[in-house]
């Protein structure tokens, strides 16, 4: 590399080890580049003095307008999305307490396997009300979940091996079930 | 404590149809890349124009971000450059702009004492804001980005599409410059023409 090039801010795709070399080699270069180097510190002072500088605030709240326009056609807002996997998760929940009533564990057996899958569906032991589902045992522990007020038929929660009054299978019950941020049921509770 | 996220963690969520993760990339990139524009446009309504443009250039459904081609930073400032481009093109910027014809040479030989010696604090960031404002647009972005808002080598010459080493000449360049117009500021003349570097395609 020579001075020129050293300087040509249309010179090659030089390594940076070669401007180094070349100004601890070329005294005129050196003295350049030196020549440069207090305006160095002015640039930093010039730097600190912007640093409050940005957008208004008028940027920031066109911008989250268009995201929401952009995304909402994409997908709904998340506490919609919950929702409708609540919703889904429902039905779900439902038709599996029915396909489990055929094979459905004694009480005591039910009993024996709730602490378990209490810890693993990240429900805490305080809430005792609810019941941990078998398909949340390994689901990720976090807070994030939703409760949502359901409507199942009565036989939802014979076939989960809790006692109900024979009023009839066709009628249902209301539960809350707390639906964790992947949208899967962990646990249910009835209310009535 | 939970380690901030990286840009392209925050980019992930906010395709994803995460509105805080758009608001945080917004609040960590929004504040140099409005500086940046504003530097070199130096109108605030173009820098409000193309920082609201970056960021809605993300929601593109191919908004062109391939993470292994460069950063987010780089891809960012990259595109507020092309749009100042076009802002230099449409309207001819009301700051000075590179004319090609009359780069600035290097006076010789060389003073290296400081020509800032004698300013106070004040005084130092005015000049020097007038003297980078005068820079040639090649050499002011570079000023800009390496030296105002710390973007890195290896960034810069993504941003600038250039090698790395382009971007060190080029700094030095403009930094020279910068002490040459203080000196000349100083002095009240003009300064003295030597030899030119060839010009960059870029």
């Amino acid at each position: 590399m020579n001075c020129e090039d050293y300087w040509n801010d249309s010179a090659g795709p030089w390594p940076e080890a070669d401007f180094d070399a070349h100004l601890a080699a070329c005294p005129s270069c050196a003295a350049r580049y030196a020549a440069g180097r207090p305006v160095v510190a002015g640039l930093r002072l010039l730097a600190a003095g912007m640093k409050h500088v940005s957008a208004p605030p008028r940027v920031e709240a066109h911008l989250v307008r268009a995201y929401r326009e952009r995304y909402s056609r994409r997908m709904p807002p998340q506490g919609e999305a919950r929702r409708w996997w609540a919703a889904a998760a429902a039905v779900l929940l439902a038709a599996g307490a029915l396909w489990i009533g055929a094979r459905a564990p004694r009480p005591a057996q039910v009993a024996a396997a709730k602490a378990p899958v209490a810890a693993a569906a990240g429900v805490e032991e305080e809430d005792a009300a609810f019941i941990p589902l078998p398909n949340a045992a390994g689901s990720p522990q976090d807070d994030d979940v939703d409760l949502v007020r359901v409507q199942l038929p009565r036989s939802a929660i014979t076939a989960l091996g809790i006692p109900a009054s024979d009023d009839g299978d066709a009628e249902s019950v209301e539960a809350e079930v707390l639906v964790g941020p992947d949208g899967m049921a962990r646990a249910v509770r009835f209310l009535n | 404590m939970k380690p901030p996220e990286s840009d392209h963690q925050l980019f992930e969520r906010l395709r994803a149809g995460r509105e805080q993760a758009f608001v945080a990339l917004y609040h960590k990139r929004q504040p140099a890349l409005y500086r940046f524009a504003l530097q070199m446009s130096g109108s605030a309504a173009v820098a409000e124009d193309i920082t609201q443009e970056v960021f809605l250039a993300l929601l593109r459904d191919e908004c062109g971000y391939d993470p292994s081609r460069g950063t987010l930073v780089a891809y960012l400032f990259g595109i507020a450059r092309k749009l100042l481009l076009r802002q230099y093109e449409r309207r001819r910027s009301d700051v000075p702009v590179d004319t090609g014809a009359e780069e600035p040479g290097f006076a010789e030989p060389v003073d290296a004492s400081d020509p800032l010696a004698d300013l106070t604090a004040r005084e130092r960031v005015e000049a020097l804001r007038r003297a980078v404002s005068s820079l040639p647009r090649r050499y002011r972005e570079v000023v800009v980005l390496c030296d105002l808002e710390e973007v890195d080598y290896a960034d810069a010459a993504a941003v600038l599409g250039c090698p790395i080493g382009t971007v060190r000449s080029r700094l030095h360049r403009a930094r020279l410059m910068l002490a040459g117009k203080l000196r000349d500021e100083r002095l009240g003349g003009a300064s003295v023409p030597a030899w030119k570097a060839a010009r960059c395609a870029i």
